[in-house]
């Protein structure tokens, strides 16, 4: 393969101490995720896949195994990756635009700058005209796209998304899986790589490139499926349906 | 249910659901991708919403002229299918020339047009929207007034001191 790895885990492995003694939560993990992929990680519930998130942003280290970052061994926090959560994770007693400013403030020091870099990632996920708007006075989906506008505005080499859509009804997901998939295949972006979590077998084969099955505890990948067909995918298509059936056989 | 009621029944409509943007148009991709027409009921069941619900949101859509409903059938506008091939700034332009029809929402931007400081209050326009729908609770259609009015910078509201101010 010609691209390089943007991010690789060798042979991770996470453990936790619990009262009840030792628990693995993730074993002998090992993948390369490449430039411009599109990864989803399915897996059931408890097979660690936000834990494996944390590991590769570096919120947490690996009890054993490494994760290279462009080829680098990788200690401490990865400032080229971001993050959008399940549940946002907005201030609610800051703006909107304070909100995606937050994560640039250690990064920019002028403020205009930071101002200038805050309303092009505004415009592009659809939130102008919601700029001085508190988070209480959000919907579902535009709380997400503030949650997507504060990771895009660090200019991140990765973005890490932890079931973005499942705290949304059907379709306000629906909105903004598309519009993900339009900031994701826009070249203008500096972000192309994203790994995202999902327990919706069917988002994971409408999103991305690859899917990587994670097992129940300990979580073990099980499979590594490259989807193959063309955007925008139809659930309704006979190869999207053999997909389907494939991830499931992988999880039951 | 009474699906012919949006022709039959002339008065206008000044009721605004208390439907998101983002859900509208989750609507219509998903309308796009079954060939942009479904039956209603077929629907309602598929997305797991209650009928009411899913009734709530295709009339959102049918009052910005995305959708209409033929007979028991919600159908796709070429308004609709043009929306959403629109980059997100063209989907809220497009959405902003519907919105200045809508009664409500020409009536604060004239509002706001004719006052010197182009400030309004949240009560003016509650007073406003009494008006207009005065069977109807005014503070359920206030909130998508702000939400769709911002959507489309039709006008700005700020919370803190409640006031809609022209973003110009």
């Amino acid at each position: 393969m010609s691209n390089e790895a943007i991010i690789e885990m060798k042979n991770v492995s996470k453990r936790f101490l619990l009262p009840q003694g030792e628990v693995t939560v993730l074993d002998k993990i090992s993948f390369q995720a490449k430039e411009g992929e599109f990864i989803t990680l399915v897996g059931p519930s408890g097979a660690g896949k936000s834990t494996l998130l944390r590991l590769l942003i570096g919120l947490m280290h690996p009890s054993s195994g490494e994760i290279y970052y462009q080829g680098k061994l990788q200690r401490g926090m990865n400032d080229e990756c971001s993050m959008v959560f399940q549940n946002f994770g907005l201030l609610p007693w800051l703006s909107v635009m304070q909100n995606i400013e937050l994560g640039l403030e250690p990064r920019i020091k002028d403020s205009s700058e930071r101002k200038e870099i805050v309303n092009r990632y505004v415009s592009k996920v659809g939130l102008e005209g919601y700029e001085e708007a508190y988070p209480r006075e959000l919907s579902g989906g535009m709380k997400q796209r503030v949650g997507l506008a504060r990771a895009l505005a660090v200019e991140p080499s990765l973005l890490l998304m932890d079931e973005p859509f499942s705290s949304l009804d059907v379709l306000t997901s629906i909105n903004l899986r598309n519009e993900l998939l339009d900031i994701w295949s826009d070249r203008d972006n500096v972000v192309n790589t994203m790994i995202m979590v999902t327990h919706n077998i069917e988002e994971a084969i409408e999103l991305s490139d690859r899917i990587i099955v994670l097992s129940n505890r300990p979580g073990q990948i099980v499979g590594d499926i490259k989807i193959d067909l063309p955007r925008p995918r139809r659930k309704r298509d006979k190869q999207f349906i053999e997909y389907v059936d494939r991830v499931f056989s992988l999880l039951a | 249910m009474d699906s012919s009621s949006s022709e039959g029944d002339k008065r206008p409509q000044h009721t605004l659901p208390e439907i998101g943007i983002s859900q509208i148009l989750g609507l219509v991709e998903l309308l796009l991708g079954k060939g942009g027409r479904e039956d209603i009921y077929k629907l309602a069941g598929e997305l797991s919403m209650e009928l009411g619900e899913t009734l709530t949101v295709i009339k959102a859509a049918e009052m910005l002229g995305l959708v209409h409903t033929p007979g028991g059938d919600v159908e796709v506008e070429p308004f609709g299918s043009k929306v959403i091939d629109g980059s997100i700034t063209e989907r809220k332009d497009l959405i902003r020339e519907k919105l200045e029809q809508l009664p409500v929402f020409k009536s604060v931007r004239e509002f706001l047009k004719r006052e010197e400081d182009a400030e309004v209050t949240r009560e003016e326009v509650l007073e406003k929207l009494a008006e207009l729908i005065p069977n109807e609770d005014a503070e359920t259609s206030f909130s998508t007034i702000v939400n769709w009015g911002r959507y489309a910078e039709l006008f700005g509201y700020n919370d803190d001191t409640q006031t809609f101010y022209l973003d110009l």
